[in-house]
């Protein structure tokens, strides 16, 4: 009994901590900055502006952004599911000299952070001429080393009689890995789409340094720069952050089902 | 074999597809119809509509040349456009940074073109009507490689809730500042990072000062020292600021109207009109030894040094420093007019904000002019000092930390 | 990661070769070209005094590195990172394991309280960043608001030498903490029942059944969560430059702050590279000593 309720007590704190700061950024992007500075023990709004959604809404072209981030999120993350779980399938379900070392290579790539390598990868997108092209913005993310780890696991622990079974019908690699380890490995699918789709979509200097060209710029970014110009009026920024946090709550509430089933099932045990 | 083949394909087709689908660098340049110009600038704060006003003049006036300004941050811009500009990509045009002697770094890696279309005349950089140490700031080796975008002094802003008679001296400022903080109200919010800079104007208005004519420090000196003392005091004892503001903090202070006074420059004024502040300026009071004293800031207006169309760019910054141009942009921003022919024009004597701006020109000190690795100087040594001193009141010990380093960085031998 | 790193079985003889190669070959490419190469480069940069687009870029050998140790800003940097991440980790795990066990039943409440701690990750480290800045300044923030209701004085968090550095390890530890409990939620569900089941028929308790069972059982996936989140605690930057900018007096600076400033303020890009070099094999040198403590028999 005594476990039991504090076991709650344990649980409601966190989830006080969890969500009241959520709650507090939701009402403050309705908030007067008269009212954030006067009622500042106080959650909600006492008095309701919709300046800040409004600020944003007519002077962003929004439809745009949201259609580069889409398309860059979007495309970028389909990539990388193809990519890393043809990798993995190769990992995990094939012999072949260099395997060893190919697996360490990812590994490494997996420690090294973004911003050592910024500078480089911008000299060599510009000896490409990629710089200001969806090709640029799109290919160096099209795989992630988290995502080949995954997929090497998720597809280890999936039956080998299933593939022998499909060679003995004279079946080809491809068609193993399409066929027969593909539909098997939805879990896993959903579990790295959501975390890249999430990664990409958060990313704000990538696609600013290497899109100079404002058509090009993302959601994120955009409304990144926007809250730069309006640095004193919090409604603006809260608006700005919500806004973009929609889309990825959607994507969220939508996969997280799967997303656990994949944590769960992909041999991270 | 089959799926050796199938697979290679497939890996191909995924890697040309976007290959071709990719747009690539367009430059409508080579084509007929007017040639274009991209500008890069961080003005963001209320004097942004301005700058507008100079770009779509200058397109209305021009139909041969079309400029479009893009603005962001300061930071995206300090981001992105060093690699842009060695790589022949970016803007023809930017205003790299406020930061002192921001033009430096460019200059070091041949970024940025000499400008040689000066002299006199509406389609020329006149650069002897704009103000001396301006072209100075902007001159190395004894070539212009910028035009100031504008020239800011600081004033007092006050808020006519809490203020009734501005204070006039650093006396005065003092005691108000400490007064005036009750109630949940500060006095004087000073920022010390990401800022127009305060605490130089401090210091100048208690007799001290950051570097001499030799760029060796002087801030631990005895009259350094006892130009930061009193106003450390205020802040660390009196509560007469929050430590480590930025400059958007104090501003938001200021505007929700829990700040008496703020020195801040002529971009401010629209935003704390539309918080709904019930605002005064006043020029900064008069320093310790009874002369004014205030800072002044300028923006580098810069041309890439691997723009196409250096002809066209340069007839844009001469249009932007013109006086048409500029008469304009005081009007509609507040700002003094960056030329000395326009300081006795009588439209501008009326207007209450540019008169208070315009009349503190001639007392305006840039903060670091031509320093060696000046911005280091702000961001490693200046702002230490003043974070350190604020919170411990050790001016002394902190100082001394400060002017090791601030030689170091300027290469002063002593 | 010791299952992590188990050899795959094998399934396929000579002829996986080839076709071996092909499957790897986009993700190994973009890998190759746009992490390894850089990472080399970056290597190339730290030995020179590199500038981006300076005429002369001068070989300078290991002066970089020795600046570097000389530098009590990166002394700091390296100190802070640290700091961050074994603290990170600890607190994570613990908190993560604890509302893993609370919430570990597929009943409809847990669920929902999992998705509400799991939420958080899924937003930009920008945007947490804002919204804890803002939340805890004195003069708009709830938090002082209600340390002000409650007839004390409010707290500034971020500006205090002292606490500016635990604050940033708290929102880290806010930000991830779901993530740790979803992974670990999986492992303990991993568990066959039949090994609780033998211990309940011993007479073990429940401390002992947790110390017993449920932890050994747990380890690898604890090795992965740990794996995950000192990668990520290492390589902070987007939380701490929002929140502080690694201020008050590089009290939060980290190393990915440090080479930020020095590589794209200062644009002293060899200086910065040096400094990436170092924090790299901090991130091996820490990868391979959970390796080795994590290690224990795997079945294979």
């Amino acid at each position: 009994m005594l476990t039991k309720s504090l076991k709650w007590i344990y649980v409601g704190i966190g989830l006080l901590l969890a969500i009241v700061p959520l709650i507090w950024m939701v009402a403050g992007s309705f908030r007067t900055e008269a009212d954030l500075y006067g009622h500042t023990a106080s959650l909600l709004p006492h008095e309701w502006t919709l300046h800040g959604y409004r600020g944003v809404w007519q002077q962003l072209p929004f439809l745009r952004l949201l259609f580069n981030s889409v398309l860059f999120a979007g495309v970028t993350t389909a990539l990388t599911v193809l990519f890393d779980s043809m990798c993995a399938y190769a990992l995990a379900r094939l012999r072949f000299r260099g395997r060893t070392v190919a697996f360490w290579l990812v590994l490494v790539t997996l420690m090294v952070p973004f911003q050592v390598t910024l500078i480089p990868v911008f000299m060599e997108l510009f000896h490409f001429d990629w710089l200001n092209t969806y090709q640029g913005l799109i290919l160096p993310r099209a795989t992630s080393a988290f995502g080949i780890f995954l997929f090497r696991q998720f597809f280890m622990s999936i039956p080998k009689e299933l593939d022998e079974a499909a060679r003995i019908d004279g079946a080809g690699h491809l068609r193993i890995y399409w066929r027969v380890i593909l539909p098997l490995a939805k879990p896993a699918i959903a579990t790295v789409a959501l975390l890249n789709f999430t990664n990409l979509w958060n990313d704000l200097i990538w696609p600013l340094v290497v899109s100079t060209d404002n058509t090009m710029q993302t959601l994120p970014a955009g409304l990144a720069l926007f809250a730069g110009q309006h640095v004193t009026d919090h409604a603006v920024l809260f608006a700005g952050a919500i806004i973009s946090l929609l889309p990825i709550a959607v994507v969220f509430f939508l996969a997280q089902r799967y997303f656990v089933a994949g944590i769960s099932t992909s041999g991270l045990k | 074999m089959r799926n050796k083949r199938a697979l290679a394909a497939l890996a191909s087709v995924a890697l040309t597809g976007l290959l071709v689908s990719g747009c690539g660098n367009s430059d409508d340049s080579s084509g007929s119809g007017p040639v274009s110009l991209t500008v890069w600038t961080g003005f963001t704060g209320g004097d942004a509509p301005g700058y507008d006003e100079i770009v779509s003049d200058f397109n209305a006036a021009h139909p041969d040349i079309k400029v479009t300004m893009t603005k962001m941050s300061w930071d995206t811009i300090q981001q992105k456009l060093p690699s842009a500009w060695v790589t022949g990509q970016g803007p023809d045009i930017a205003a790299p940074s406020s930061d002192p002697n921001a033009i430096a770094q460019y200059v070091k890696t041949n970024s940025v073109l000499e400008i040689t279309n000066t002299g006199t005349g509406d389609d020329k950089v006149n650069t002897d009507q704009l103000a001396a140490e301006l072209v100075k700031e902007f001159t190395y080796n004894g070539k212009l490689y910028a035009v100031p975008a504008n020239y800011a002094t600081l004033s007092l802003y006050y808020n006519k809730k809490l203020v009734s008679k501005p204070p006039t001296t650093v006396a005065e400022l003092q005691d108000q500042a400490a007064k005036l903080t009750t109630g949940g109200n500060y006095g004087l919010v000073l920022a010390d990072n990401n800022t127009i800079q305060m605490w130089p104007i401090l210091q100048w208005l208690s007799g001290g000062d950051i570097v001499d004519a030799n760029n060796c420090s002087v801030v631990s000196t005895p009259a350094g020292i006892a130009s930061l003392q009193p106003w450390v005091d205020l802040v660390k004892n009196k509560k007469i600021s929050p430590v480590g503001l930025s400059g958007a903090e104090a501003d938001s202070l200021f505007s929700a109207g829990k700040a008496a006074m703020e020195i801040n420059g002529p971009w401010a004024a629209p935003s704390y009109q539309k918080a709904g502040v019930d605002f005064g300026l006043a020029a900064v009071p008069a320093g310790a030894d009874g002369k004014p004293v205030t800072l002044g800031s300028t923006a580098p207006l810069a041309i890439s040094a691997k723009t196409k169309h250096p002809q066209q760019a340069q007839e844009f910054l001469a249009y932007w420093t013109s006086k048409t141009a500029q008469l304009k942009f005081s009007k509609t921003t507040g700002f003094p007019p960056l030329r000395t022919d326009l300081g006795d024009d009588a439209d501008l004597k009326a207007d209450p904000t540019v008169s208070i701006f315009a009349s503190q020109v001639s007392n305006a000190r840039l903060y670091l002019p031509q320093v060696p690795n000046a911005t280091k100087v702000d961001t490693d040594a200046y702002v230490p000092l003043i974070q350190t001193a604020t919170r411990d009141g050790d001016v002394a010990g902190a100082a001394a930390t400060a002017a090791k380093k601030i030689n170091e960085l300027t290469g002063c031998t002593q | 990661m010791t299952t992590l790193l188990r050899k795959a079985p094998a399934v396929l003889g000579g002829r996986g070769r080839a076709a071996g190669y092909l499957f790897m070959a986009p993700s190994l490419l973009i890998l190759g070209v746009f992490v390894l190469f850089p990472i080399g480069r970056s290597l190339w940069y730290s030995l020179h005094n590199w500038t981006v687009g300076a005429a002369e870029q001068p070989w300078t050998g290991l002066d970089n590195y020795t600046k570097l140790f000389g530098d009590a800003q990166f002394r700091r940097a390296l100190a802070n990172t640290l700091i961050i991440t074994v603290a990170s980790t600890a607190v994570l795990v613990v908190i993560g394991l604890g509302l893993a066990l609370a919430l570990q039943s597929e009943n409809v409440v847990s669920r929902v309280i999992r998705s509400a701690f799991f939420f958080p990750t899924v937003i930009s480290l920008t945007t947490v960043g804002m919204v804890w800045r803002f939340l805890l300044d004195p003069d708009i923030g709830l938090v002082g608001g209600v340390t002000r209701a409650l007839g004390l004085d409010p707290v500034n968090w971020l500006q205090s030498t002292a606490l500016a550095l635990p604050t940033v390890i708290f929102v880290n530890v806010w930000k991830n903490a779901g993530f740790v409990m979803i992974v670990l939620v999986a492992g303990l569900k991993a568990i066959p029942g039949e090994y609780y089941e033998a211990a309940s028929l011993d007479g073990a308790g429940r401390l002992q059944t947790l110390r017993s069972i449920t932890l050994p059982a747990l380890r690898p996936t604890m090795l992965f969560v740990t794996f995950m989140v000192t990668v990520q605690s290492l390589q902070l930057f987007d939380l701490v430059y929002v929140m502080t900018g690694g201020g008050p007096l590089d009290h939060t600076e980290t190393l990915v702050t440090k080479l930020y400033r020095d590589g794209f303020v200062n644009y002293e890009t060899g200086y910065a590279a040096a400094t990436s070099w170092v924090l790299f094999i901090v991130v091996v040198l820490v990868s391979a000593l959970q390796l080795r403590i994590f290690r224990y028999n795997d079945a294979d």
